[in-house]
């Protein structure tokens, strides 16, 4: 083993350690760095593959934060490394059973995971893990009204599961009083996916608005836009509740949502006309 | 003293001899004369590599060492205002490098965070290397 990689293995042990605690940031760095300096991510996969962390649930826990945060933070080749994987990943969530509180989580979470790199492997347009905004796909879609449509319904039911498993986080955290770093570490990804998501259909929402402009395609898409302002309510909710954590906003910054969703229907240049909507 | 003893077994040249210790591990503020001074060096070739070299260094140095990190930072901030091209550059070729420093996290033996400065700068540097128009603008301004 060269020496890289015995730093790859030693930051990997030291990132899903044995404590119930936040994977350590520095450590979770060392392997996002050197996705990018290797252009290549299967050295971290294989290094995963090969580590006997499946065999205790927090550390099996720990592991999917850091393999969450790879995929998002990571070299592009990261993601499809993880879609190349994606069996495995799904075979780790049947090795503890579903009666202890981190069984329930590690299951849920794998169940995200699994949801986002299908979806991933169907929308080839975003090539990062984080959903950071590329104009150019909402163009490519926006162009072809059906791929559009159900570009954006697939970023929901996405939304829809990651919220659920926010929730499903967020109960666990209430009814442990202990130190629940560890869990709320899960967060952290979460927060910065929701965001990029929301934003994705926020913007892609309006140019189909833009692009149908006529009642008829204002009909059309009034279930996506009854969905969006239910979402939007919700990842409302979710910024607050995630902002009542200390932990959580000294480390990342949460983004604010104005109360009521923005309206997706004004066409780009008349946005001054906000107050206008029916 | 030690540095600079380490400095000449270590055989560093005179420009990463400047940028250690512009980011020397005390609680001095780095002057703008430094600043200007190892911004001035980025133009030549020879001495860019040597900077940047020594900066990457710094930078992706450990928690206890943070005050290397917050004051590379500094630097890199000033260099990609003010320095060459080739900063600009660099600093676009290893974003990734900046970008994963914003949930940098240490906390001193009494408890302090210390790394709430790393996680600012890295997000205002990030976000201005991702603004071409906005780099482009303020180093038009900062040429005149």
């Amino acid at each position: 083993m060269s020496k890289i990689e015995a730093n790859l293995h030693k930051a990997l042990k030291k990132a899903c350690s044995i404590e119930e605690s936040a994977p350590k940031r520095k450590h979770l760095r060392t392997l996002i760095v050197y996705t990018w300096d290797h252009h290549s991510s299967s050295e971290v996969f294989e290094a995963l593959k090969a580590s006997p962390f499946v065999n205790d649930e927090i550390q099996l826990f720990k592991s999917l934060i850091v393999l969450h945060k790879i995929i998002q933070e990571g070299h592009p080749t990261a993601l499809k490394e993880a879609i190349k994987n994606r069996e495995w990943i799904r075979s780790l969530g049947r090795i503890h059973s579903s009666g202890s509180e981190y069984g329930t989580l590690i299951r849920e979470y794998i169940r995200y995971l699994i949801l986002k790199l299908d979806f991933h492997s169907h929308h080839k347009g975003f090539d990062n893990g984080t959903f950071e905004y590329e104009e150019y796909v909402s163009l490519v879609s926006v162009a072809d009204p059906d791929e559009g449509y159900e570009t954006i319904l697939d970023l929901m039911s996405l939304q829809d599961s990651l919220d659920q498993f926010a929730q499903i986080i967020f109960a666990s955290i209430q009814s442990d009083r202990r130190n629940s770093e560890c869990k709320i570490s899960s967060l952290i990804p979460m927060i910065a996916e929701s965001y990029g998501i929301y934003k994705f259909i926020t913007s892609m929402l309006r140019a189909m608005y833009r692009e149908l402009n006529d009642p008829e395609g204002g009909d059309a898409l009034q279930p996506l836009r009854e969905r969006y302002q239910e979402q939007h309510n919700r990842l409302f909710e979710f910024y607050a509740d995630c902002s009542s954590i200390k932990y959580l906003t000294t480390l990342v910054t949460i983004p604010k949502l104005p109360m009521d969703s923005p309206n997706v229907e004004l066409a780009a240049n008349d946005n001054d006309n906000n107050e206008n909507r029916t | 003293m030690l540095r600079s003893a380490k400095n000449i077994m270590k055989g560093y040249s005179s420009a990463q001899v400047l940028v250690r210790n512009a980011t020397a591990n005390s609680d001095e503020q780095i002057s703008r004369d430094n600043l200007d001074e190892i911004s001035q060096l980025t133009y030549s070739n020879a001495e860019f590599f040597d900077i940047m070299d020594m900066l990457d260094k710094r930078i992706n140095d450990k928690g206890k060492y943070w005050r290397h990190v917050a004051k590379s930072m500094t630097v890199l901030d000033y260099l990609v205002r003010f320095g060459s091209d080739n900063c600009v550059l660099w600093c676009k070729e290893n974003l990734y490098i900046i970008k994963t420093l914003r949930e940098f996290r240490y906390e001193d033996e009494t408890g302090v965070d210390k790394g709430q400065i790393i996680r600012v700068k890295a997000k205002e540097l990030t976000s201005l290397l991702m603004d071409d128009e906005r780099l482009q603008e303020e180093r038009r301004l900062n040429k005149s």
